[in-house]
C-alpha cells in the first residue's frame, strides 16, 4: 500500500492509513506500507540543497525539522529515536554542505531523508494505535543497477531497479512481523550511496516491492479513484476505468494521465502482480485495476489523451529510402542539437517526427540550428504548436470501422501526423494545438455515441468524474414524468390510438422556469421551429416567453397564439425576398445573417433596426448536421465581411441593433456560451449602434442515462461574468429542444418480430416518418416498453419501424423484456423535433397530437 | 420595432447637431468631471477618477487648473465626433493661440482616420475659438511656465503590450524611481503592470453614458486619439502625485503616415508622433510647469529594434498583448490574449519571430500565423503589397519586409505557408539591398527625452 505526501502530512490522514492498513490486515494480508515525505517536504529539501550558505542550509533544516514536531505534537507522541536519528543526521548533512561526499551524492542523501523522516513517524504512530509495525530501510532491499546510458547525475537523482521476485526477502519479512512501512523514492546503489528514484519514484518503489515480495497486489492511494476515460479538467464526463491489462495502462500514462507515473507498471508485469488505484478520501470507490491481459471484453477505445506543446519537423527528401544511412545521418542531427524524438510518420518521401516541449527546445537556438543542418540534406518545416491526441486500447484497428464519426471531426482539421505502432495499443493524431480544449471533450462524447469506448460496458467502465466529484450535489434528475402517475394515463392514450405524440406542459413549465432562473439574460425566445404545438407555444408565453420564427408559416402560427406584445424574432436563412417583405410588415425584429439582402434588396430594409447574425467560427454540436459555425456551414456572415456589411447598413440608412451568434445544437458545456458572448460583445464594441446580443440556443439535452445534465447554475454563473464585464449590452438567448424535448413522448404498439442471425428486431406501428431523429442525426432516445415496465429487460432488440428503408431504426441494441404484439412502446424525449419533422412518407398516416397538463 | 423608431424621432440626431459645447470641468476628492453638450441638448459628463488623490499644493494650483482645462479640452474630442458640428463654443471664453494650436491639430489630425473612414473632410471644420491674432499669450512668445519642483520620479503608462514593458524595463535599470500606470479597467494591463514589480496607479475613465445613447442613435463612430487623452490624464496626474516626467512608449514609426487622402496625411497614430509629442510637451512647460517633461523613451527605435529588447523579457511573455480586440475578460490560454486575426497580432508576430526561438514565439500566441493562409491579406498589408499600411498602430512597411526577409532566410522558418509565399512571390519583386534587419536596429538621434532618463536608452540598443 502507497500514500503519497498528502496522505501522510496530517493526524487525520493518518487515521485513516490506520483504518486502511488494519482492514487489509483483517482480509489476512500482511501489509507493506510505502510512503512518500510529508507534502512540501521534498521541494524544502531540494532548496535546502540550492543554498550555499551554511546557516541557510541550517535554519531550512531546522523548519523541516518543525513540521515533523508539528505532526507529533498532533499525535501526542513523543519523539521516536528512528526520526530522532534521522533529524540529527539531516542537521549534520545541512551543516557540513557537500563536500565531504560529492555534490550529487549529498543531494540524494539530504532529500532521501524526506520519506525516512515520514516512515519513521508513520511506523511509531502505527504501532502507538495498536498496529505493530516494523520500519524497513528500503535502501536495503531495493538494489539500483547501473546501466549503460547513465551518468553520475541520473545513477543517483533518476536511479532504476531490477526487482525480480525475491523468496528470501518474504521469508525474512515474515519472520519480522505482519506490517512493514518502508520509504518509497530512495534506493542503494552497488558502491552503497543513497539513490533517488527520480519522478513518479514513490509510486514506482511500491511497484519493485510489489514484484519482489510478489505481492498479491499493489495499491496506490490518492486523491482519485483510478484512471480515467480522459483527462477530468478538459472532459468532466469523463468515466472512471475500473480494468485495464499493464499495457493500456502504461499506454494512458505516458500519453497523459497524471495519476500514476507511467514507469511503475513495468516491474510488476512479468511476476503478474496486479496494482489497484485506489481514492483516499472515497475508499468505498471501486478504484482502477490494472492486471494482465483480460480476453472476455469486446474491444473497446479505453481512453482518450491530448499532450500540448508538441514541436513537429518535417522533412521532405526525393528517394531517401534509397540512400543508406540517410535515416540515422537525420537522426543523429537531433540528438546532436539535444532534442529526443517521440512520435515518427514516414512516406517514401517524407519523415515527419515529433518534439516534445522542453526547456532547450523553446528557449535556446536548438530548432534553428537543426532546422539548418537539416536543411543541407532535405527540406525542413518546423509545424507547432501541436498536440497530440491520443486513442488508447487493446486492439485498436479492429475498432477503425466504428470511428468514423471521430475520423470525420478531424477531417475538418489540420491534422499533421498520424500514428499507429505494430503493438496496436494507440491511434495518434497530431494537430494544432489551438483546437484541442474544445475538440477533446467532443471527441469523447462520440466515441460514446458511435459505440468505440463501449460504456455500457459495466464491467469496465465506472461513473463519471462529474457524478463522482462534480459539484456535490446529486446529478440525478427527477424520473422522467411518464414513469410516475402519468404511465396509465399513457397506456389509455395509446390504447385509443397509435402513433400518438403525447406533450406533458408541467415539464415544458419547469424547464421554462429553470432557464428564467439565468439571471445574466434580459429575455428568451422560445425557438418554436422545435415544437409548433398551439398549447406549447401558450404555455411559453404565459411563462413570459419571446418567440423566435425562422419563416413567415411561423411568424403566423405564433401570432395566432400569442398576445401582441410579445416580442418576435425572425431569423430566418437563405430566405426568399418575399419573407423579409412579410416579416417586415409585423412587429418582429428581423435577423440577416448574409450581405446579399442588402446588397440586393437594401431599400427594402431602409430605416429598420436588423439583427446581424455571424459566424464565429468553428461550429459545436452534437453532429455534424446540427452544427451552424464554420465555412461548412451555410448559416452567418463571415466576420471578414462584417465591415462591409456595416458599410451597406449605414448606405441603406439600416441600424444594426443586435449581434447573434448560434453554434451548433446539444451543446452540454457552460464555458461556450460565455465564448460566445464575450466574443459577440468584443465585436459589438466596434458597431457604436447595437444595444443587444443573441447568444442563441443549443442548450444540451442528455440522452443517453448517466449522461450529465447542463448545469444551469455554471451558465448562469458563466453569463453574469460576461455581463458584468460588457454591462451595456442586453443578452438574449432562443432555446428550443431544451425547452420542450423531456415533455413530449411518442407513443406506438409493437407490431413484429424477426430474428436475424444474431440480431432480434422488434417493429412498431410508426417509424422515421414521425420521428426522423434517429435516422438524420444519429439521435439515441431512450426507448420503453410501456406495457412491461418493470419486468426484467432480458431482450435486446433492433427497434425498427414501418418504413420501406433500412434507416428506419429508432433505436439500435436495446436491453428491453420480451415483448408481444400491441405492446405499448414509449420513445422518449420526442417533444422536440419529432412532430414536427415528421413526413407522410410511404403515405402512412401520421401521428396525431395530444396535451396533457397537470 | 415601430416604436423604438417613434422615440428616434424625438430625441436629437448627433449628425445633424450645429455646435459642440465645452460646458465646465471641475474637480473634487480626486474625480475630474468634465461635461460636453451639443447644441441645447443634456450634458454629457465624464468623470476621471484619480484613487487616492492628495489635496493639490497650492504652489501648484495654477499649474493643476490649466492641466484640468487641457484635459477637458482634449478629451472632448471623444463627444466632438459623434456629430461634428460646424461650430465649437467654450462656456469660459477663447483660447490663447498656442493652446488653440494645439487642439485645432490634434482634432484634425487625430480625427483624420476617423474622417477618411467615415467620408469626411474636417479641414476648415475645426477651429476653437481664439483670443486674437492681435493677443500674445504666455507661449506663443517663448513664456515658460514657472518651475515647480516637481519630485523627480517617471509615470509610465502599461498599455500591456510589448513597448510599454520594454520602456518599464530600461527605466528599471537606471535605478529610476517610477510608477507603472494605466487608465480604465483591464485585467490584461493590471497583470502586466503587476509582472512589472513597480508601484502602480490605475485612474478609471467613465465616459458619459450619453455617448453610448448618441451611438445607438446614429452617431458618428470611429477612430480617436486616445494617446492624447491619457496624456492629459497624466499631466493632471503628474501635478496632482507629484511627478517631473511622463515616459510614453511611442516608437519611431508611430509619426509616419497611414495613408495620404486628397492631399492630407492620415496617420492613425498622430497622438503617438513626435509632432503631437512636441506640441503637447511644449505646451505643458509654457503653461504648466517648467519641470514636468513629456516625452517617448522608445521614441529612437524602430519597432524591429524594441522587438529585439522585448525578446529578452520572458517573464513578460505570458501576461502582455499588443491584440487590439478588447479581452476584457483574461483567459489562462494564449487565444485569450491574441485574436491572431488582427494587424497587430501579424506584426508583433512578425516582429518577434527574428529575435525568438521559434516553438517559444509559437507558445507565445498559440499558433503559427505565417502558416496559415488564410492570413495572406493582412500580411500583405503590413508588407505594403498591394494594399496601404493597415489602421492601427503597426511598424513601416518597410520595416515588415526585412523581417519576413529575416525569416525567409532561416531555414526553419523558410517553409510556412506565408514565408514560402513571400519568397516565390513578393521577394522577385524587392531589391535584397533594401531588406537588411540590421539598420533598423540602429536607434536615430531624434528625441525629447529628458537629460535624467537619457541613460535608459541605452538599455533599450
Amino acid at each position: 500500500m502507497k500514500f503519497g505526501g498528502t496522505s501522510v502530512a496530517t493526524l487525520p490522514r493518518w487515521q485513516n492509513i490506520r483504518e486502511l492498513v488494519a482492514s487489509r490486515r483483517a482480509e489476512g494480508a500482511r501489509v507493506l506500507v510505502v510512503v512518500s515525505a510529508l507534502t512540501g517536504i521534498t521541494d524544502a529539501l531540494k532548496q535546502l540543497c540550492g543554498e550555499g550558505e551554511q546557516d541557510k542550509r541550517k535554519a531550512a533544516a531546522g523548519a523541516i525539522a518543525q513540521r515533523h514536531y508539528d505532526l507529533l505534537e498532533h499525535m501526542q507522541l513523543a519523539l521516536p529515536d528512528t526520526l530522532g536519528s534521522r533529524l540529527s543526521d539531516l542537521a549534520g548533512l545541512a551543516a557540513n554542505g557537500p563536500a565531504p561526499r560529492g555534490e550529487l551524492a549529498w543531494q540524494a542523501q539530504v532529500q532521501a531523508h524526506g520519506e525516512l523522516m515520514s516512515s519513521a513517524l508513520g511506523a511509531a504512530f502505527l504501532s502507538h494505535s495498536g498496529l505493530p509495525t516494523q520500519w524497513l530501510d528500503a535502501r536495503e532491499c531495493l538494489a539500483a543497477v547501473a546501466l549503460p546510458n547513465q551518468n553520475e547525475r541520473t545513477r543517483l537523482l533518476s536511479a532504476m531497479v531490477e526487482a525480480k521476485p525475491d523468496p528470501a526477502l518474504n521469508a525474512r519479512l515474515a519472520a519480522l512481523g505482519e506490517v512493514f512501512i518502508t520509504q518509497g523514492f530512495i534506493a542503494r546503489e552497488q558502491h552503497g550511496r543513497t539513490v533517488l528514484l527520480g519522478r513518479g519514484g514513490s509510486d514506482t518503489s511500491a511497484a519493485y516491492f510489489g514484484a519482489l515480495l510478489k505481492a498479491q497486489r499493489v495499491e496506490i492511494w490518492t486523491d482519485v479513484a483510478g484512471m480515467f476515460t480522459a483527462n477530468p479538467r478538459q472532459v468532466p464526463g469523463a468515466r472512471l476505468l475500473q480494468r485495464l491489462d499493464y499495457e493500456e495502462a502504461q499506454e494512458i500514462a505516458s500519453t497523459g494521465a497524471k495519476v500514476l507515473h507511467p514507469r511503475c507498471l513495468s516491474p510488476l508485469r512479468d511476476p503478474r502482480v496486479p496494482l489497484l488505484i485506489k481514492d483516499t478520501n472515497r475508499p468505498e470507490l471501486d478504484g482502477t485495476v490494472i492486471g494482465p491481459e483480460v480476453r472476455a471484453h469486446a474491444p473497446s477505445v479505453k481512453a482518450i489523451s491530448a499532450r500540448k506543446g508538441i514541436t513537429l519537423v518535417s522533412m521532405e527528401s526525393v528517394g531517401m529510402w534509397q540512400q543508406v544511412g540517410f535515416l540515422a545521418d537525420v537522426f543523429a542531427q537531433f540528438k546532436q542539437h539535444g532534442l529526443s524524438v517521440d512520435l515518427i510518420g514516414s512516406a517514401e518521401t517524407n519523415v515527419t517526427v515529433s518534439l516534445d516541449p522542453t526547456e532547450n527546445l523553446l528557449d535556446s537556438d536548438a530548432i534553428a540550428a537543426l532546422a539548418s543542418d537539416l536543411a543541407k540534406v532535405c527540406r525542413v518545416k518546423v509545424i507547432a504548436p501541436c498536440a497530440a491526441i491520443t486513442l488508447v486500447g487493446r486492439g485498436m484497428r479492429s475498432l477503425l470501422h466504428t470511428l468514423s464519426g471521430v475520423l470525420a471531426e478531424f477531417g475538418q482539421l489540420r491534422v499533421h501526423l498520424i500514428t499507429q505502432s505494430s503493438n496496436n495499443l494507440n491511434l495518434t493524431f497530431v494537430v494544432d494545438e489551438e483546437v484541442v480544449d474544445k475538440l477533446l471533450p467532443h471527441l469523447h462524447d462520440l466515441l460514446i455515441a458511435a459505440g468505440a469506448l463501449r460504456t455500457d460496458e459495466s464491467a469496465l467502465f465506472g461513473p463519471s468524474w462529474q457524478a463522482l466529484y462534480g459539484g456535490g450535489e446529486a446529478p440525478d434528475a427527477a424520473p422522467a414524468w411518464w414513469r410516475g402517475p402519468q404511465r396509465q394515463r399513457l397506456l389509455e392514450l395509446a390504447a385509443e390510438a397509435t402513433p400518438r405524440y403525447v406533450y406533458h406542459l408541467p415539464t415544458v413549465r419547469q424547464q421554462a422556469r429553470e432557464l428564467k432562473s439565468l439571471a445574466a439574460v434580459d429575455r428568451l425566445h422560445y425557438a418554436v421551429k422545435a415544437n409548433t404545438h398551439p398549447a406549447i407555444l401558450a404555455t411559453l408565453a404565459a411563462e413570459g416567453f419571446a418567440f423566435e420564427c425562422v419563416s413567415p408559416g411561423e411568424l403566423e402560427a405564433v401570432a395566432a397564439i400569442v398576445p401582441e406584445s410579445v416580442p418576435l424574432l425572425f431569423t430566418p436563412n437563405f430566405a426568399p425576398r418575399r419573407d423579409y417583405v412579410s416579416a417586415l410588415a409585423t412587429r418582429a425584429t428581423v435577423t440577416l445573417d448574409a450581405m446579399y439582402p442588402l446588397e440586393r434588396w437594401g431599400e427594402l430594409f431602409r430605416g429598420h433596426e436588423i439583427v446581424l447574425r455571424v459566424d464565429l467560427g468553428r461550429g459545436l454540436g452534437h453532429h455534424e448536421k446540427v452544427r451552424t459555425g464554420g465555412s461548412g456551414s451555410k448559416f452567418g456572415l463571415p466576420l471578414d465581411q462584417l465591415s462591409t456589411f456595416l458599410q451597406l447598413a449605414d448606405a441603406h440608412g439600416v441600424t444594426v441593433r443586435g449581434l447573434h451568434a448560434h453554434l451548433g445544437s446539444g451543446v452540454l458545456d457552460a464555458a461556450h456560451w460565455g465564448e460566445v458572448y464575450a466574443q459577440l460583445s468584443s465585436l459589438a464594441e466596434r458597431i457604436g449602434s447595437v444595444a443587444f446580443l443573441n447568444i442563441g440556443g443549443g442548450l444540451g439535452v442528455p440522452s443517453h442515462p448517466g449522461e450529465v445534465r447542463l448545469d444551469v447554475a455554471e451558465l448562469d454563473r458563466v453569463l453574469r461574468e460576461v455581463k458584468a464585464a460588457y454591462p451595456h449590452y442586453q443578452l438574449w438567448m432562443e432555446p428550443g429542444r431544451y425547452l420542450v424535448a423531456d415533455a413530449g413522448v411518442l407513443l406506438a404498439r409493437a407490431t413484429q418480430q424477426k430474428g436475424k442471425g444474431a440480431f432480434r428486431y422488434l417493429g412498431i406501428d410508426t417509424g422515421m416518418n414521425s420521428l426522423i431523429r434517429p435516422a438524420l442525426y444519429d439521435a439515441w432516445h431512450e426507448i420503453i416498453n410501456l406495457s412491461r415496465l418493470d419486468e426484467p429487460a432480458t431482450a435486446l432488440y433492433q427497434v425498427v419501424g414501418p418504413i420501406c428503408e433500412s434507416g428506419d431504426v429508432l433505436g439500435t441494441d436495446r436491453r428491453l423484456p420480451e415483448a408481444q404484439e400491441d405492446d405499448v412502446i414509449l420513445i422518449a424525449q420526442a417533444g422536440a423535433y419529432g412532430k414536427v419533422m415528421s413526413s407522410h412518407y410511404n403515405l402512412r398516416d401520421e401521428a396525431d397530437e395530444v396535451v396533457i397538463d397537470a | 420595432m415601430r416604436a423604438m423608431e417613434k422615440d428616434v424621432s424625438n430625441t436629437i440626431q448627433p449628425r445633424l447637431t450645429r455646435v459642440f459645447r465645452f460646458v465646465r470641468c471641475s474637480y473634487a476628492d480626486g474625480v475630474a468631471e468634465l461635461a460636453y453638450a451639443f447644441d441645447d441638448g443634456e450634458e454629457l459628463v465624464e468623470r476621471i477618477r484619480f484613487p487616492h488623490a492628495p489635496a493639490v499644493p497650492a504652489a501648484r494650483a495654477t499649474a493643476f487648473d490649466a492641466a484640468l482645462k487641457l484635459l477637458h479640452l482634449v478629451a472632448g474630442v471623444s463627444y466632438y465626433k459623434a456629430g461634428v458640428p460646424p461650430r465649437i463654443e467654450l462656456a469660459d471664453g477663447p483660447l490663447d493661440d498656442a493652446t488653440a494650436e494645439l487642439l485645432d491639430q490634434l482634432y484634425l489630425h487625430g480625427l483624420a482616420e476617423f474622417a477618411y473612414r467615415n467620408g469626411l473632410d474636417l479641414r476648415g471644420r475645426i477651429a476653437f475659438p481664439r483670443v486674437g491674432s492681435g493677443t500674445k499669450a504666455a507661449g506663443s512668445h517663448g513664456g515658460v511656465a514657472p518651475a515647480l519642483d516637481l519630485p523627480k520620479r517617471t509615470l509610465v503608462p502599461i498599455g500591456g503590450g510589448k513597448d510599454s514593458l520594454v520602456a518599464v524595463e530600461a527605466i528599471k535599470s537606471i535605478g529610476d524611481e517610477a510608477t507603472a500606470v494605466w487608465v480604465g479597467n483591464s485585467a490584461l494591463i493590471a497583470a502586466c503592470a503587476e509582472r512589472t514589480g513597480l508601484p502602480t496607479l490605475n485612474i478609471q475613465r467613465e465616459l458619459a453614458p450619453g455617448l453610448f445613447e448618441l451611438n445607438r442613435l446614429g452617431a458618428w463612430n470611429g477612430h480617436i486619439p486616445v494617446t492624447a487623452v491619457n496624456s492629459a490624464i497624466l499631466a493632471v496626474a503628474a501635478v496632482v502625485y507629484g511627478y517631473d516626467s511622463i515616459a510614453f512608449a511611442n516608437e519611431r514609426s508611430a509619426s509616419a503616415a497611414t495613408l495620404e487622402y486628397e492631399g492630407q496625411q492620415v496617420n492613425h497614430q498622430w497622438s503617438k508622433s513626435l509632432a503631437f509629442e512636441t506640441l503637447l510637451g511644449d505646451w505643458l512647460h509654457t503653461h504648466v510647469a517648467a519641470d514636468l517633461d513629456y516625452c517617448s523613451l522608445l521614441r529612437p527605435y524602430s519597432e524591429l529594434a524594441i522587438t529585439r529588447a522585448f525578446a529578452k523579457l520572458t517573464p513578460y511573455f505570458d501576461v502582455f498583448s499588443s491584440c487590439n480586440r478588447n479581452f476584457r475578460l483574461l483567459g489562462p490560454k494564449p487565444v485569450d490574449r491574441w485574436c491572431g486575426q488582427c494587424p497587430k497580432c501579424h506584426f508583433v508576430f512578425l516582429a518577434l519571430a527574428p529575435f525568438l526561438p521559434k516553438p517559444r514565439l509559437l507558445a507565445i500566441f498559440g499558433r503559427n500565423l505565417l502558416d496559415d493562409e488564410t492570413q495572406a491579406a493582412g500580411f500583405d498589408a503590413l508588407l505594403e503589397y498591394q494594399d496601404h499600411k493597415p489602421f492601427e498602430c503597426v511598424g513601416e512597411g518597410a520595416e515588415a519586409r526585412a523581417a519576413m526577409y529575416a525569416l525567409s532566410q532561416r531555414p526553419e522558418w523558410q517553409e510556412d505557408a506565408l514565408v514560402e509565399r513571400f519568397r516565390s512571390e513578393i521577394l522577385t519583386q524587392l531589391d535584397v539591398a533594401q531588406l537588411a534587419l540590421e539598420p533598423w536596429l540602429e536607434p536615430s538621434p531624434e528625441h525629447r527625452v529628458p537629460a535624467r532618463l537619457q541613460a535608459a536608452l541605452a538599455a533599450i540598443g
